[in-house]
């Protein structure tokens, strides 16, 4: 018993005593290393070049939204609007889901028309919300300017959200409109009980309607419906159906829409300048010569990008946006693939001319670490179309604004120099 | 256990050391930081009980050779020590620890005159860990940050050595040693401000070079022995990443002792040593080395006591480092004297530069005779 006593002390001492502990506070210089961690700061001002915009990477109906906007500005008036068209069930429709009979669809009660608002700036007041008949021969390549007229002369509601939301139950039993506000999203699902003139179904088009939306406030009118699938406009309708001469109500599948938008005014062409973000979206692509002394020798801490706005970011006011800078795992010019792992970004607020700066830290890390990769950046709006906003910034071919690269790096350790 | 046999273990032993396997080390100082490393001691648990008087007579140290022509028998040895060292600069205490194992090595004779060992001890040691707290001017804001500059590792001695007993009152012996060793480096800074990444940079540095030595053994009358010894090293070479960092020029060396045996149970012993380690570049200076010792009763379980002082070869300022320590020890035959266990305890303190060390140290040695 003794001799295991003996032993479990002897053990725990031989481990206790393996224990190393060697650092100790630095006595500079005197019981300090003579090399030391030099870190240099610089600022490229030259190394950016053959830079240049593209527009088109995602149009209007490849969005995720539908853009609503009535934005008075001191040239022109930002207007968004969104359109869909719902397609119907053709002439006839079955009678009953055991029965393949079919009977001829007389027309419609009543429908309801739900949408969902994903974003909406809660400081605009009397949001007034205005559904317009358009002719169902919109497509992707419909234009603001080919709506014009169905969007003057073939309202069918009108819907004051905020009177709504207002109403008890968020209900309005006039009009059989109603609202829920999902908090734990941030969206409203909106309701709109259309009656025989709103919802006409016309059984010679099938049945497919297509609606626009224009939408009003006192300030700030802008909000963002989402088009994608359960989230996008759906049409509820209640139909009269013939069954064998009597007519009687059917409520068929609810249906999906083709959905997209309208504006104006159109965006400004591409110029010499940078631009980034928009409808469609545009990209600007800056090409970095980075110093071999860096890239090869050295490690990077912190990369800065530098861009100044050629002229005040556009969009509408409460919707701030964000662009992002992201390497490409190939240089092809507008096409290069871009590499989605790693990225560094920047809030635009719009009407804003500072000078933006994006950390770009990682992207650069990740050059020094592959020299294969091309020292390539891009600039893209984070949620590309989805917000009217663009910036626009001087190119390297302005030079007192180009873009500058600030970089913090730190030379080799003199490792071996006593 | 036959004689071949007994070679092979030992070469089992010492073989990693001399492939660089191994890792040794000496006391661990402050005081090399900013020089090459501190030197290690080429003492046996033995001859380091006795402040390190009784080395140029141990055969088991590898100070001298030439004790290895009275070693009658194959013999491996090695040694380890803790040691726990408080670190006083500027009125603030830095409690630190490390166990190194400084010692290994075989000799044996070989021949009616001559015997032969090979082993390997610390030359230079090589570990450190700085941590410093500072901020600097950086984009036009201080930057307050924290550095940690590491160094973990050292420079071997590997040693070949031959010794010869020429009558009964001289001995000579010869060694060659072989320099290797290699370190880990690390520099890390970190900042307060996590926009800046961390630094983190690394290397192995490994180190070469080459020396000889030569001593003798000279027995004046009975019971009265003189050693001398010298040793040159040419230069240490520091290479990263095969490129050469650093070539430092390493000192030439000479030292010298004498043993007073009045009986069977008691010896005294005193030794002195020189070296020029000015040599290795500025912040280096040339050092005296003194020491003085004895060991008495039965030398089955004998008690030694010993003092050392001298100087430390790198320091800052114009003055080299001094220090001074005083040891105890004792050791014990098991097996009819073929296993013995040495152990040992030093105080030592080191001053220089406005820095103070004190450190305790103890040491277990074993020794086989197989």
């Amino acid at each position: 018993m003794t001799r295991r006593r003996l032993a479990f002390v002897g053990a725990v001492l031989l481990v206790a005593a393996c224990v190393e502990r060697l650092a100790a506070p630095g006595n500079c210089p005197d019981f300090c290393p003579s090399g030391q961690i030099t870190i240099v700061d610089t600022l490229l001002t030259s190394s950016i070049h053959r830079d240049s915009s593209y527009r088109g990477y995602v149009l209007a109906y490849q969005s995720a939204l539908m853009l609503a906007a009535h934005l008075p500005g001191a040239t022109d008036t930002l207007d968004g609007r969104p359109i869909f068209r719902i397609n119907g069930y053709g002439a006839r429709i079955r009678l009953t889901a055991a029965d393949t009979a079919t009977g001829a669809i007389l027309g419609a009660d009543s429908a309801r028309l739900q949408l969902y608002v994903v974003r909406r700036d809660t400081a605009t007041h009397n949001l007034r919300l205005q559904l317009y008949r358009l002719p169902i021969t919109i497509d992707t390549g419909t234009t603001f300017g080919a709506l014009v007229a169905p969007f003057t002369d073939s309202l069918v509601r009108t819907v004051n959200i905020d009177t709504l939301l207002a109403q008890p139950g968020r209900k309005d039993s006039v009009t059989g409109d109603s609202v829920v506000v999902d908090s734990v999203n941030h969206r409203l699902v909106l309701s709109l009980k259309l009656d025989t003139a709103a919802a006409r179904y016309v059984p010679t088009d099938s049945g497919t309607v297509s609606y626009g939306i224009r939408i009003a406030a006192d300030t700030l009118a802008s909000i963002a419906f989402a088009k994608v699938g359960l989230l996008g406009p759906t049409l509820q309708w209640y139909l009269r159906v013939d069954s064998l001469g009597t007519p009687v109500a059917r409520k068929p599948g609810v249906l999906g829409a083709f959905a997209t938008f309208v504006f104006a005014p159109p965006p400004v062409a591409i110029d010499s300048t940078l631009a980034v973000g928009g409808v469609p979206s545009a990209h600007s692509v800056l090409r970095v010569a980075l110093p071999k002394v860096i890239r090869d020798s050295s490690q990077i801490i912190r990369a800065t990008l530098y861009l100044v706005p050629a002229v005040p970011a556009r969009g509408t006011p409460a919707d701030s946006f964000v662009i992002e800078a992201r390497t490409v795992l190939a240089d092809f010019g507008a096409k290069s693939p871009i590499d989605l792992l790693l990225g560094d970004s920047a809030m635009i607020h719009p009407g804003a001319t500072d000078t933006v700066k994006i950390e770009v830290t990682n992207l650069l890390q990740q050059w020094s670490a592959d020299s294969t990769r091309p020292t390539v950046l891009v600039l893209r709006p984070e949620r590309e179309a989805q917000l009217f906003g663009e910036i626009r910034f001087y190119p390297s071919v302005a030079t007192a604004f180009r873009p500058t690269l600030q970089i913090t790096f730190v030379r080799r350790f003199p490792f071996g120099v006593p | 256990m036959s004689h071949r046999t007994g070679w092979t273990i030992a070469v089992l032993l010492v073989g990693p050391a001399l492939t660089g396997g191994a890792t040794a080390a000496a006391q661990d100082s402050q005081f090399g930081i900013r020089g090459l490393g501190t030197p290690g001691r080429w003492e046996s648990v033995r001859a380091r009980s006795t402040g390190g008087a009784f080395g140029p007579f141990d055969p088991l140290s590898p100070l001298m050779e030439a004790p290895l022509a009275d070693l009658g028998q194959l013999t491996a040895t090695a040694a380890g020590y803790t040691s726990n060292r408080d670190v006083v600069v500027g009125g603030t205490t830095t409690p630190l620890r490390t166990t190194r194992f400084p010692l290994m090595g075989v000799a044996g004779p070989v021949a009616p005159r001559l015997a032969v060992a090979v082993g390997f001890t610390t030359y230079l040691d090589r570990s450190w860990d700085v941590i410093l707290r500072d901020s600097f001017m950086l984009r036009g804001v201080l930057e307050r940050y924290t550095d940690a500059i590491a160094s973990d590792g050292s420079v071997a001695d590997v040693r070949f050595a031959a010794a010869s007993r020429l009558s009964r009152r001289i001995a000579i012996g010869a060694g060659l040693h072989v320099l290797a060793g290699s370190t880990r480096m690390t520099a890390e800074r970190r900042f307060d401000d996590s926009s800046f990444s961390r630094v983190q940079q690394s290397a192995e540095v490994r180190y070469d070079g080459f020396g000889v030595s030569g001593s003798v053994l000279i027995g004046v009358a009975p019971g009265l022995s003189i050693a001398g010894w010298a040793r040159s090293d040419n230069r240490l070479r520091a290479k990263v990443a095969d490129t050469t960092s650093a070539v430092t020029d390493l000192p030439r060396m000479a030292g010298g002792g004498i043993l007073f045996a009045p009986s069977p149970n008691a010896r005294v012993a005193a030794s002195v040593a020189w070296r020029s380690w000015s040599k290795a570049g500025a912040g280096a200076f040339d050092t005296w080395n003194w020491s003085a010792g004895m060991e008495f009763g039965l030398r089955r379980m004998p008690i030694r006591l010993g003092a050392r002082g001298g100087q430390m070869p790198f320091g800052p300022g114009t003055q080299a480092p001094t220090e001074v320590a005083g040891s105890l020890g004792t050791g014990r035959a098991f097996a009819q004297g073929r296993a013995l266990i040495d152990v040992g305890l030093e105080r030592l303190e080191r001053r220089g530069g406005g820095l103070t060390e004190r450190v305790w140290t103890v040491l277990v040695g074993l020794t086989v005779r197989p």
